[in-house]
Parts: C-alpha cells; sequence; structure tokens
C-alpha cells in the first residue's frame, strides 16, 4: 500500500484538506436538495431533479480529481500556456456560438450539457499565471513583469465582459490576493480601499463630513510619516480658519458657495505653504500625500457626475440600495430582501433540515444557485452558518499555506490563486446574501447548483493539492501537517 | 517580506470572516425583525385589472360595456391534504368535474406555489356563492369582461383576446392572461382602454392565508380604469343597415360630410360581438375563420373593389377642371365607344351632355373625356406627364393611398402608375387604359374611399380624413389631423354639374337610379355595376343627401349584386331616409331587401 502510495507520490497528499473540501461538497448538496425540496414532489429520489443532476456532478468531478491526482505535476508546468490560450479561444467561440441565459452570452452546449467556459477560464488563467511569475527573473517590481501579469489578467476579462457576464469578470479581481503575496506594490492596495471607501463614503456621508475625514486622514497620514505635529495642526487650523473666511465672504458677496466648497478650497489654498515646507525640508511624502488628496477630491466629483448623469436609473437604485440608502421592494432589493428574511428567521439553531419556510416556497429567485446560502441560514441558523463559514475560511487559509511551504514559485502562486479565487467567490457571495455586498451573479463554491462550477473548483483545488504532494523534499521544510 | 506579507493576507481572510460572522451573528440572532417578517410572511403581488374603458355610440348609448367577471384562482399547494367537494365548486363555477380536475392538473403541473387561473369569466352570482363556501387555496381575481348590449359592429368594434407570448414579449406592459384588443376600435385605442393595471402587496402567511395589506398599502398601486371613447357611429342606423345588408356580401359606410365622422359602417357578414367573448369563444372564432365569406375581414377598410361607374364622377370632375370637357359638351354614343377595342353602353337617346351623361351612366361620353384628359397636348400627351397629371388628380380625392383614419388595418387600393404600365406593355396609350374611364380595369379602392368620395362632392372639393372616434374622455380634442380639410385638384365650381348629374341619377326620367327617390330628400347619387372577373357584377350605390347642405354621404357596395341600382341605391336610399327623416315609409322596400338573399358560389368554392 504504502509503496503505491509512494509510486504515485501520494503519502504527502494534504488529507486534511482534501477532508475539508469534500465535507463542504457534502454539506453543498444536503442544502441544494433543501432547496430543490418540496413537498409535492414526494417521489423519491429522481436523477432528472437538480439534486440528482448535482448528484451526478459529484461523481464526475470525483473521477477527475482521482485522475488529476494521477496525473505528474511536470503536465501542469507544461501545459499551463497551451491550456490558457486553447480556453481563450473557447471563450471568444462563445461569443459568437454560445447560448444566452439571464442576458449573459456565456454558455457553450455540448451535447445534452451546457459549460460555462468562464469558470475554466479561471482555471486556466491561474495556471499561466503561475508559470509566467514563476518564470527566471520575473519580478512585478519591473515594468515588463507588471504588463505581462496584466496582459494575462486583461485578455480573458475583457472577453468575458463582451459576453456581458460582469460576475465572472470582477472574479478575476481575486488575483490581487497572489499578487500582493508576490510583492506587488503596497500603495496599489492602498489607491484600492481609498477609492472604495471614498466610494462608499460618499453616499453614507455629507459631502463636507467626507471632506473633514479626508483631511484628517492625509493629515494623520503624513503627520504619522514625518513626525512634525506642530506644521500639521498650523494646516489644520489654518484651513478651518480660511474656510470660515471664505464662507463668510462668499455670504456676503452673494455667491452661493456652501461650506463644503468653501472648506475644500481653504484646504487646497493650505496646500501652497504646505508644498513649500515640503519643498524646504526634502519631505517627498508630503508630495503624495498632497496628490492623492487632490485625486480624492477629483474622483468624488467624478462619482458623483457620473452617478448623477450617466448611471442608469436601475443601476442608481442598486447601488442606493445596497448601502441601505433606499429599498425597492419589488425591483431588485427583491432577492436580497427576501435573502435577509430567509437568513435571519434562521435564528440561533435555525428551522432544522427541510423545515425551512422562507427557501421551500419559491420566495427567493435562483435559490439553489446564487442564493444557496440562504438554505444554510435559515434551516441550520447561526450555528449551521458559522460551521460552513469556519470550513471555508479553514480551507481558504490552508490553501495560503500550502503555497508557502512550495519551494518552487510556481507552485506558490498557484496555490495562492487558488486560494483568492475561492476567497472571493465565497466572500462576494455570502457577502451578497446578508446584503453586503452587491448582487453579482457568482456561485459559491461546492455549493451553488451547477455542473461547471463544481467541476472547475474541484479541478482548481486538485491540482493544488497535486502540485502539494509532489513538492520536493530537498530543503526539507516541508512537514506533513 | 514575503512571509511577512502572508502573515497579513492570513489576518485579512480572517478578518473578512470575522466580517462576514458579525453580519450573521446581526441579522440571525440580535434584530428579531427578519424573523417577524418570516412568520408574517412573505408578500404576495396581486395585479389588479382595471375595467376596460366603454365604447359609446354618437348619442352616448353603449356600444361595447364593461361588466364583471372573476376569474377562480388556484394556489395547488394550499389546498387542503384532506381535498374539498369538488362537485360543489364544479357547480358553482358552472364547469364539469372533469374540466374542474383537468384545469387543477395543469395548475399543478405550472407550479405548486404560484397561482394559476382555473375557471374564467365567473358571474358576479358564482363568485358570491364561492364566496360563502370555504375553499382554502382558492381564490377570485375581479377582472371584466366586454358585452355589446345592440350586439351589432363586430368589425368596427373588433374583439378582445388574451395576449399571445410575442404581444409579452414585446411590449412589457402585458403578462399573461391579460387582454388586448386585436381589431378595429379595441385594437386602434388599447393604449386608451385598456387602462393601467394596478398592484396589490399583501402580506400571506406560509399556508397562502391574506394576513393583511403590507405596510398600510404604502407599496399598493390602484388601477385606472380604461378611458371611455364615445364613437361618431348612429347605432340605430348602424343596426338597421347590417340588417339590410343580411344574405349579402359587402360594405356601407355612411359619413357626415361636414366632420368626416363616420355614421355607420357595415362589413358583411357580421357577426355577434357577444360571440367573441366569454367561453364559447374559442370555438365561435374557429367558426368564423372557417366562414368562407370571412365575416372577420373587415371589407370597409380592406378590400380593394373596383369601383364602376361611380368613378366616372372623378374623370367628369378632372375633365372639367383641365377645361378638356365643358357643362354643355355634347358627345355621341351608339350603344358604346367605338375606338379601337371598344367600349359598350346599354342603349339611350344620344348625344347627350354632362350632366344627362352622369345621370345616365354612359360609358361613351366619359371615354371621350377620359382620353382627352390623358391626351391633352397642354400636358404633353399621355406618355410626356399626361397620365400622372391625371394619377395626381385622382390621387387628391383620398385614392391610391391610405386615408390615415383610425382602423390600423385601412389598405389604400391600387392608382396604377405610368411605370406600371410602362412595366406591362412594351408600347401603350389611352385606349390601353381605356377600361379606367369607367371605373374599371387595375383601380382598386376600399368601401371608405369610395364613401369619402361621396363626402368630397358632397362638400363640393374637400374631405376631413373620415374617423369613428367623436370624444376620449379627458380629452379637449382627437388628434389634429381629423380637423384638417383636405382639398382636391378639382375647382370648388367644378362640382355643380356634375352633382346636378347625380341629382338627375335619382330625379330624372333619364336617370339610373329612380328607385332611391324620396320625396323631399333631394338625393343625389350615381350608380355603379362593376365588372369583375368572379362573376356577377358588383352592385354599388355612391350618394349623398340633401343636395344642399348635404348631412349624409354614404356609399353601398353589395358583392355580385348585379345593377347597381338593384341592391346598392335601395339600401343607401333607405338609409338616408331613415337619417334624415327618422323613419322609413317604405316597409315594403325595406322587406324585400332584407329578404333578398344573394348566391357567392365563388365563396362556397373555396370552402375546402
Amino acid at each position: 500500500m504504502r509503496s503505491v502510495n509512494d509510486k504515485l507520490g501520494w503519502t504527502r497528499i494534504d488529507w486534511k484538506t482534501i477532508l475539508v473540501f469534500v465535507l463542504l461538497v457534502f454539506i453543498g448538496w444536503l442544502n441544494i436538495y433543501a432547496a430543490v425540496y418540496n413537498e409535492a414532489l414526494t417521489g423519491g429520489f429522481a436523477l432528472s431533479s437538480r439534486y440528482g443532476m448535482q448528484l451526478l456532478w459529484i461523481g464526475i468531478s470525483a473521477i477527475v480529481a482521482i485522475v488529476i491526482l494521477l496525473i505528474d505535476d511536470i503536465y501542469y508546468h507544461l501545459l499551463a500556456y497551451p491550456f490558457y490560450g486553447l480556453m481563450l479561444v473557447v471563450l471568444v467561440l462563445t461569443l459568437f456560438v454560445g447560448k444566452e441565459v439571464n442576458g449573459a452570452k456565456s454558455w457553450l452546449a455540448l451535447g445534452p450539457v451546457a459549460i460555462q467556459p468562464a469558470e475554466f477560464m479561471k482555471l486556466a488563467t491561474a495556471l499561466a499565471l503561475a508559470r509566467f511569475m514563476s518564470e527566471y527573473n520575473f519580478s512585478l517590481h519591473n515594468p515588463k513583469g507588471v504588463v505581462g501579469v496584466g496582459a494575462l489578467l486583461l485578455v480573458p476579462i475583457l472577453v468575458i465582459l463582451m459576453q456581458n457576464d460582469t460576475g465572472s469578470a470582477m472574479v478575476y479581481c481575486s488575483f490581487l490576493v497572489v499578487l500582493y503575496r508576490e510583492g506587488l506594490n503596497s500603495w496599489v492596495y492602498y489607491a484600492i480601499f481609498l477609492i472604495v471607501g471614498l466610494f462608499v463614503g460618499s453616499f453614507l456621508l455629507s459631502p463636507t463630513a467626507l471632506l473633514i475625514a479626508l483631511i484628517v486622514l492625509f493629515v494623520v497620514s503624513q503627520l504619522l510619516s514625518n513626525r512634525n505635529p506642530k506644521e500639521s495642526a498650523i494646516y489644520v487650523a489654518g484651513s478651518g480658519l480660511l474656510s470660515l473666511v471664505i464662507y463668510a465672504i462668499s455670504w456676503f458677496a452673494g455667491w452661493g458657495m456652501d461650506y463644503h466648497g468653501s472648506l475644500l478650497t481653504a484646504s487646497l489654498v493650505m496646500l501652497i505653504p504646505a508644498l513649500l515646507y515640503a519643498y524646504r525640508h526634502k519631505l517627498s511624502t508630503i508630495y503624495l500625500f498632497a496628490l492623492m488628496y487632490g485625486g480624492a477630491n477629483l474622483f468624488l466629483g467624478a462619482v458623483d457626475y457620473v452617478f448623477n448623469n450617466i448611471l442608469l436609473l436601475h443601476q442608481r437604485k442598486r447601488i442606493l440600495d445596497l448601502l441601505g440608502l433606499e429599498s425597492d421592494l419589488r425591483g431588485w432589493g427583491y432577492n436580497v430582501h427576501q435573502s435577509k428574511i430567509a437568513i435571519g428567521s434562521g435564528g440561533f439553531s435555525g428551522k432544522g433540515f427541510l423545515e425551512g419556510t422562507q427557501t421551500k416556497y419559491d420566495f427567493i429567485p435562483e435559490q439553489s444557485t446564487d442564493f444557496i446560502f440562504c438554505t444554510v441560514g435559515e434551516e441550520w441558523g447561526f450555528l449551521g452558518a458559522v460551521v460552513v463559514l469556519t470550513l471555508f475560511a479553514v480551507l481558504i487559509i490552508r490553501l495560503m499555506k500550502m503555497g508557502e511551504r512550495q519551494q518552487e514559485p510556481f507552485r506558490r502562486v498557484y496555490c495562492y490563486g487558488v486560494a483568492g479565487v475561492f476567497l472571493f467567490h465565497v466572500i462576494i457571495n455570502i457577502g451578497m446574501t446578508i446584503g453586503l455586498m452587491p448582487v453579482i451573479g457568482i456561485p459559491l463554491p461546492m455549493f451553488s447548483y451547477g455542473g461547471s462550477s463544481l467541476l472547475a473548483f474541484t479541478v482548481l483545488f486538485f491540482i493544488a493539492v497535486r502540485l502539494d504532494s509532489q513538492n520536493s523534499a530537498i530543503g526539507a521544510t516541508y512537514k506533513p501537517y | 517580506m514575503s512571509s511577512h506579507r502572508s502573515d497579513i493576507l492570513k489576518w485579512f481572510v480572517i478578518g473578512l470572516f470575522v466580517v462576514l460572522g458579525l453580519r450573521l451573528f446581526h441579522i440571525q440572532i440580535i434584530d428579531r425583525s427578519y424573523r417577524d417578517a418570516a412568520e408574517n410572511n412573505v408578500l404576495r403581488y396581486e395585479v389588479q385589472h382595471p375595467p376596460r374603458g366603454e365604447i359609446y355610440d354618437r348619442n352616448g348609448e353603449f356600444l361595447a360595456q364593461s361588466v364583471a367577471s372573476y376569474d377562480l384562482m388556484v394556489v395547488p399547494r394550499n389546498i387542503p391534504k384532506t381535498g374539498f367537494d369538488t362537485v360543489a365548486l364544479a357547480r358553482i363555477a358552472g364547469v364539469s368535474v372533469e374540466q374542474l380536475a383537468k384545469s387543477l392538473r395543469s395548475a399543478k403541473s405550472y407550479s405548486s406555489s404560484r397561482a394559476s387561473v382555473v375557471v374564467r369569466q365567473m358571474t358576479t352570482e358564482a363568485k358570491l356563492l364561492f364566496d360563502e363556501g370555504n375553499f382554502d387555496g382558492f381564490y377570485t381575481l375581479f377582472r371584466t369582461q366586454r358585452s355589446y348590449p345592440r350586439k351589432i359592429a363586430g368589425n368596427l368594434l373588433g374583439y378582445i383576446g388574451q395576449v399571445s407570448d410575442k404581444i409579452i414579449d414585446r411590449n412589457p406592459y402585458y403578462s399573461r392572461g391579460d387582454y388586448i384588443g386585436y381589431s378595429g376600435i379595441e385594437s386602434a385605442y388599447e393604449e386608451l382602454l385598456r387602462g393601467e393595471k394596478g398592484e396589490k402587496v399583501s402580506v400571506v402567511d406560509v399556508r397562502g392565508t391574506i394576513k393583511g395589506s403590507y405596510q398600510e398599502g404604502h407599496y399598493d398601486k390602484a388601477p385606472v380604469a380604461g378611458t371611455p371613447i364615445t364613437t361618431t357611429i348612429d347605432a340605430p342606423l348602424q343596426e338597421f343597415a347590417e340588417r339590410l345588408m343580411k344574405g349579402k356580401v359587402g360594405s356601407v359606410i355612411a359619413i357626415e360630410p361636414s366632420t368626416g365622422e363616420i355614421l355607420v359602417m357595415v362589413s358583411s357578414p357580421t357577426y355577434d360581438p357577444d360571440d367573441l367573448m366569454g367561453r364559447d369563444r374559442g370555438n365561435n372564432y374557429v367558426k368564423m375563420l372557417e366562414n368562407p365569406r370571412q365575416p372577420l375581414f373587415n371589407r370597409a377598410v380592406m378590400s380593394s373593389y373596383p369601383p364602376g361607374s361611380t368613378f366616372k364622377l372623378v374623370n367628369g370632375l378632372i375633365g372639367l377642371q383641365e377645361g378638356v370637357v365643358t357643362a354643355s359638351r355634347r358627345y355621341p354614343c351608339e350603344n358604346g365607344y367605338k375606338v379601337g377595342r371598344g367600349v359598350k353602353c346599354h342603349s339611350h337617346r344620344s348625344p347627350l351632355n354632362l350632366k344627362e351623361a352622369t345621370a345616365n351612366s354612359c360609358n361613351a361620353y366619359f371615354c371621350y373625356v377620359f382620353r382627352d384628359i390623358l391626351d391633352n397636348p397642354s400636358r404633353g400627351g399621355i406618355c410626356n406627364g399626361g397620365y400622372e397629371n391625371w394619377a395626381k388628380y385622382v390621387e387628391s380625392f383620398g385614392f391610391g393611398k391610405k386615408l390615415g383614419s383610425d382602423f390600423a388595418s385601412e389598405r389604400g387600393g391600387f392608382v396604377p402608375t405610368a411605370d406600371f404600365y410602362d412595366d406591362y406593355y412594351p408600347k401603350w396609350n389611352s385606349l390601353t387604359v381605356i377600361s379606367m374611364a369607367i371605373g374599371q380595369g387595375e383601380l382598386g379602392c376600399s368601401p371608405l374611399q369610395m364613401a369619402n368620395l361621396a363626402a368630397t362632392i358632397a362638400n363640393r372639393g374637400y374631405y376631413y380624413i373620415p374617423h369613428v372616434v367623436k370624444h376620449i374622455e379627458g380629452r379637449d380634442s382627437l388628434d389634429s389631423r381629423f380637423y384638417e380639410r383636405h382639398y382636391t385638384m378639382v375647382e370648388s365650381k367644378h362640382y355643380d354639374p356634375i352633382i346636378d348629374g347625380m341629382w338627375g341619377t335619382v330625379h330624372r326620367e333619364i336617370g339610373t337610379a329612380g328607385v332611391a327617390y324620396v320625396k323631399g330628400l333631394d338625393i343625389c347619387g350615381k350608380t355603379g355595376t362593376a365588372q369583375n372577373p368572379h362573376g356577377k357584377d358588383h352592385s354599388t350605390f355612391l350618394a349623398f343627401a340633401p343636395k344642399e347642405d348635404p348631412q349624409i354621404a354614404i356609399s353601398v357596395y353589395v358583392e355580385n349584386g348585379g345593377f347597381g341600382s338593384s341592391v346598392a341605391a335601395p339600401i343607401a336610399s333607405l338609409l338616408i331616409e331613415q337619417y334624415i327623416n327618422g323613419k322609413v315609409e317604405r316597409p315594403e322596400l325595406v322587406e324585400y331587401i332584407e329578404k333578398m338573399e344573394i348566391a357567392y358560389p365563388n365563396y362556397e368554392k373555396r370552402k375546402r
């Protein structure tokens, strides 16, 4: 037995992580069963039903998983680029001969089954990215590397966007995780967080409050890096006083400028002495912060303009609904509202398996696919939901640890890529069902009904396991967990 | 650096999951409102159908009414497991137990949790009985149904029916089970008549029992009733016309010349509009489709007939305007026009002047006039603008194009262009097209266009676009196109000799339609006996009355009716008499016309 395992390289397979994966698949299937379960259809087990079909896909995925574990890992390295190219061709082909579902032309009919090539494109991208980033003398610190990575990511994103499948395209954000691990400049991430924060803030806070928050944020950041409390205080006090003066003048002169405008003007005017001070003392970070402050205000203006003049009514409603500012129970908000009722009504321990009332009676559309987490929340309650969350968190962290212990960059990059994809799917999907994230139609891994998605996640995951199991023992940092 | 970053990533992941967990903790354990919402439980959106707008005749009498009816709905999963009294329900709903079982099965196969219609169009009494019985899982939905008190004007009013999937795809307003106007006024004014659907949001518990309205009706929308429409139709006259047209295929249209309002529009055979409502609708519809005489085909606006001799009026008017003929010009007629292949004529005294030729419907006379118009050297002769000049005149009378009435299905008839003949004949001249002198040949026009010609002549040279809607509730006026005068290219003064001729048709010894004479009404008319390839000649008559200050213009077209004077003229005369005098004093003529049945071997042949 052991010898056979050795020959296959199975001795070092991370069985514990596989166990977590299998548990999630099993719980996922139970919930699909519950979601489509209907008293009227008590005719026992039907293969043609969704849970029957899903079981079939689980079987297929199991076989595929075993095959993956049998293939020598050198092939994943070798075939990374050809596979990427092939999938890209299939993706483009789908644009022309694909089937349209819910407005997105993203399905390809292969005889009796329909697959979603975008699901497999993620896999191909993860492999190709791993291959590219493990090339000799690759670095994210030189432009060539960044451009190459950008191209590998942007090409599939563009094709998927052309299919009108925004959700699948957004999944490519998940590669930001592996790029961070591999050393992409932190400023990129600060900028992303700042932009997201500004965007959400621009709806939740009044313009003046947001402006004050921005000033405080940048002054404090600047203070932390340059340790100059006196000058910082002068800037803040000066801006405050100047803004009052401008406001008073504009009031008497009848310009009609509001306080937000006055403060913005004052803070910008006060940047002049600040920049002079920076020049004199050679404090280059101040330039950067000043630039970001200006950029942030431009961005806010642009958000305002885009929101009021470019976005269509239903798009505006979506955003307002997500931020809890306006509720349209009939339109888009309906799904999320019903979903929250279902999950909320689960309470601490849930209503019990097959006892969910909200999820069973068609109140939630897409319930066995994108909104499958409602069933978990309603029937298993907070307890069950936390168990599922924990399993996902364990799976993702174990995948990241798996990456850390790899000797070769190829394996590490791939493992982190997979971890990122899982993370993005789980956070966005579950966040959507509880009203924390916008409604983006992407599946919950291993839970949502659908063969393409299950198979794609299985392949993604098991290739990582396979790569890990053949991690070279030379150097011997490897410890079986 | 990297291991530092991997730690940050790990905590980032854990942080995200903690946020999700906290949010779950909040909505599942702290905030009870979600549980209450689930208890209470879910919202049901019920469509509220508005009553369809009523249709009145010009004097405010109902042509189409909306009466309450109820659809019996079911949500299959809410039917108690113990079953219910199917016999009682079937009896109340007025269907057989088998039918009820069948629609229940189809409802179940559609969805166990969504509502389906079980029985359509129950009466109010049935609804009250249903409410007394306690049938869980079932409820009734208020709808309205059309009813037609006079049972007239089937093609004119049009019919309504359930929307097809194709319409639903195109127009988001409609959803399954809605009604839409498919023809006639119902279709032309659909957007006004249908009103605006409302919506009621109720809170329903898991068992489907309504707990009350949601947030005190904040999200409800009341239905807006359809807009009533007053038509220009004179209901008693319409009914009389339909009676007279019984047993004949053809069409009657009467117009008030001073406004363009359509007083009567009959397409015969007609049908009882009630037949296309209610539960027998399907069967009746198929029967009508299979009827070889095509009762669903609105001949009044959709057919294209040769106008026959009535068209001589147009040629006469054009001749006068072009100066190629004068009122006193005489032409001989020896049983016809002898040039070329020739055109035959009946025997009458000769020569005749224009008035006499009009009254007597002399073929030869109008052949002379027609050729002179076409070959007029001052217009360049037939090949260099003479023909186009004539065609332009004809179009100014509303022929060869749609008039723009409020019937979507209106067709424009046919006035051939010079190119048309160029394609047909390598060489052609005025003799090639001579049959159009007497309204035969390639010419085609709808009965509406012929009635419009009568109105144009009555007005001495202009018409208003004929229309069937007089007033829309809540609006001051109709579409502006109905208030514009459309002048013909013939000056007003030239109409007098032609009108004198038309007066002569009815009043003079020489006239062809003495039968149409009614004392004191000064009816002016023109007979037509249109040859056609399908059998016996069509009988047609075009008239208006009185001669001065005309109140009614009318066109009667009876397929295969023979001479214009034999069927069409008496019908027109009776209708004018009824309209102006309010009564008819020729009961024997009425009886004679009513009893007249015309045989249509060509239609019956078509039946497979």
